[in-house]
């Protein structure tokens, strides 16, 4: 009876196994990297945003002048693939007799439909993976509900407050006599497809006389964010691909130890990417391996025209970003002050 | 037994492995950086005379344009240190003999030919030996120089098995005709050779099973009402439609679904193109999300990434190495379970 017992269940266990390859994960230590911070890290680069750090950062303010260097968050904008907004009004205490009380409140409010990564937005940890493989090797397949991720979210990053720098690629191309850009931009934009190599990086860097830090946040000007300002005439050119970083710059970048990585383009990395069969690669070398933010349709031409104009291309990164549980990433604003 | 070294005064010693280590990184930098010394310093400057970039017009029985074929050669250039240069051979004799003539007046360091006359390839390659330059030929041959090109038959045999095998998985024992269907005698662009290779591989899987060829002379317009008359024809059979082109295959589904076939028919088709594999926005045929499609495959051509393929090719002649006398595509079967990693929709149009 015991025997006949044990027999059924492990037939039932062998059937349980044959019968869930949803179940199914891949081994994490063989498709993503440890992080440096150990193996409960869900937070990434911004463990680099220090007390020491944030302080170095606060030297940048010096005339207070500050930049905007977010888009306006509006229906229209260019949006990747199926990704939506829709603003709704509630507006219904202006209605006559809706006030409230003796003092004739009134209020109004929104209901804002979208997905969180749309207009000037950050992309976190729980972004982009390999397979079901995401930062420090988490096997994100046990960490996700139909509401949110149950790790990698928001809620676990650090500040933001630190130095940015802006890397002025048009200035760069232009300087080097390589420069092609669009005619349908109307300030100079690097060509879509253009590969930004570490060295363009580098070069750029050299320009303003600045070396990179553990910790900073770097801003890449091409100036095809001009397509996004002229939304929605110029849509469907803007998402059809854009200028950006290559895995070389975003290998040389992972290896200075920055916090994010920005440009005025949806995806930041070069599009058509470098290899037609890889898809956003940067994308997985720098937040799925090395645990880095990508910060997307940055406004940069503003700080761009004032790095020129001061000689100084850094500046202190002023950035909150919701504690947004559970989610991958959140719209942000962003100001860069000096 | 080992000999020492004669001691050296300690600040030459350091002062010679500081030197050793330094040409040691400069060396190792410099094979990071571009696979050895040469290749980062020189830049070439390698022409490419395409068949036609006539807007709208098809390559080679596909969907792809002369358009997307020069775009994937500015595309592939970024990986390394080339300059091209474009000439549009029009498909005209003449022009692409003229096109020769002026690469060799702006001393280009490899041509690369795509024209399909061939006493003007004759001509172009006596012209262009008598220069120094080397050539390599795109799909048509050229004289003396190495071949790239597309292997019509191989990709028809690709199309004929996944059908077989489909009509084996999903149909075994039920009887079930054959229709090859599109520009099938299209001699110029090598479809027959795509025919032969479809109908080998379907008499071989499937010996009882009858083959009809269509011919719609290129027109989609004409898919309707040839395949709507053979699916009339055989009510109660399943039907293997094998398409020449994506447009085609298209075609052949509205015709399946107006006849009330579906549960009929199955397809695969040839090219790839973007109209069935389509962008991140794009009504994508073959898609994961689509997996019921009767459309079940297309065999891929790969036009729009025959700068990725021929750029290397053509720098391995520049550097001296020996290249096979003939490179063919390497087709490959897409369908839904493929087509994101063959394809990934990066773009967001």
């Amino acid at each position: 009876m015991v025997r006949t017992a044990l027999v059924v269940a492990g037939v039932l266990l062998a059937l349980l196994s044959l019968g869930s390859p949803a179940l199914a994960q891949t081994d994490c230590k063989t498709v993503v990297p440890a992080s440096p911070w150990g193996p409960n890290d869900q937070t990434g680069a911004t463990n680099r945003v220090t007390a020491a750090v944030t302080k170095a950062a606060a030297a940048e303010i010096q005339t207070g002048k500050v930049t905007a260097m977010s888009y306006p968050l509006v229906d229209g904008v260019p949006l990747f693939g199926s990704r939506f907004t829709k603003t709704i009004l509630t507006a219904v205490s202006l209605a006559p007799g809706a006030a409230f009380g003796e003092n004739q409140l009134t209020y109004m409010e929104d209901t804002w439909l979208s997905q969180s990564h749309v207009g000037t937005h950050l992309d976190g940890m729980g972004h982009i993976g390999r397979k079901d493989c995401y930062y420090n090797q988490i096997a994100m397949g046990k960490f996700i509900n139909q509401n949110n991720m149950t790790k990698l979210g928001l809620e676990h990053l650090k500040s933001f407050a630190t130095r940015g720098v802006l890397v002025d690629m048009v200035k760069v191309y232009q300087a080097a006599n390589k420069f092609k850009g669009n005619a349908a931009c109307k300030k100079p934009c690097l060509e879509k497809g253009t590969v930004i190599s570490a060295a363009d990086i580098q070069a750029g860097l050299k320009m303003y006389n600045v070396t990179l830090r553990e910790g900073d946040i770097v801003v890449i000007h091409t100036g095809w964010g001009d397509l996004f300002e002229q939304f929605p005439a110029q849509n469907a050119l803007y998402n059809s691909g854009e200028p950006g970083i290559g895995k070389d710059a975003a290998k040389w970048l992972a290896s200075q130890k920055v916090v994010a990585v920005g440009s005025d383009s949806w995806a930041v990395e070069v599009i058509p990417g470098e290899d037609p069969k890889e898809a956003f690669i940067v994308h997985n070398i720098l937040l799925t391996d090395n645990g880095i933010h990508i910060i997307e349709n940055v406004r940069t031409d503003l700080m761009a025209a004032e790095a020129a104009a001061s000689k100084r291309a850094t500046f202190f990164f002023n950035m909150t970003v919701p504690k947004a549980v559970g989610m991958t990433g959140n719209f942000v604003a962003i100001d860069g002050i000096q | 037994m080992t000999h020492p070294t004669p001691a050296l005064p300690c600040g030459r010693r350091r002062r010679r492995v500081w030197r050793a280590a330094s040409a040691l990184v400069a060396l190792l930098t410099l094979l990071v950086a571009g696979g050895g010394p040469v290749s980062a310093q020189r830049r070439w400057t390698i022409a490419f005379a395409n068949l036609t970039e006539e807007p709208g017009v098809t390559l080679e029985g596909t969907g792809f344009t002369g358009a997307e074929v020069r775009e994937s050669f500015n595309l592939a250039a970024r990986l390394y240190p080339v300059d091209l240069v474009f000439y549009d051979n029009r498909r005209d004799d003449a022009r692409a003999v003229a096109n020769a003539e002026a690469a060799v007046a702006r001393k280009v360091d490899l041509y690369i030919q795509y024209h399909a006359g061939a006493a003007a390839n004759a001509t172009v390659a006596r012209t262009l030996k008598a220069a120094g330059i080397p050539v390599l030929a795109v799909n048509d041959p050229v004289p003396g120089a190495p071949l790239y090109g597309l292997d019509n038959a191989a990709a028809g045999r690709l199309a004929g098995e996944a059908l077989a095998q489909f009509a084996a998985r999903a149909w075994a024992g039920q009887p079930t005709v054959a229709v090859v269907v599109g520009r099938v005698a299209a001699a110029a662009e090598r479809v027959p050779e795509r025919v032969r290779g479809l109908t080998d591989a379907l008499h071989q899987r499937l010996p009882a099973a009858r083959l009809t060829t269509l011919d719609t002379q290129g027109n989609p317009a004409q898919v309707a009402p040839l395949l709507g008359a053979f699916l009339a024809a055989n009510p109660a059979r399943k039907v293997l439609v094998a398409a020449t082109d994506d447009a085609t295959a298209l075609a052949a589904k509205a015709a399946v679904e107006s006849a009330g076939r579906v549960r009929d028919a199955a397809i695969v088709s040839h090219g790839v193109d973007r109209s069935i594999h389509g962008g991140m926005n794009d009504r994508k045929e073959i898609d994961p999300s689509n997996r019921g499609s009767i459309v079940i495959g297309s065999v891929a051509f790969y036009l729009d990434r025959l700068g990725y393929e021929v750029l290397p090719l053509a720098l391995r002649m520049l550097r001296g190495e020996p290249v096979p006398a003939r490179t063919a595509t390497p087709h490959k079967l897409v369908t839904a379970a493929n087509v994101f990693i063959e394809y990934p929709p990066s773009d967001m149009n």
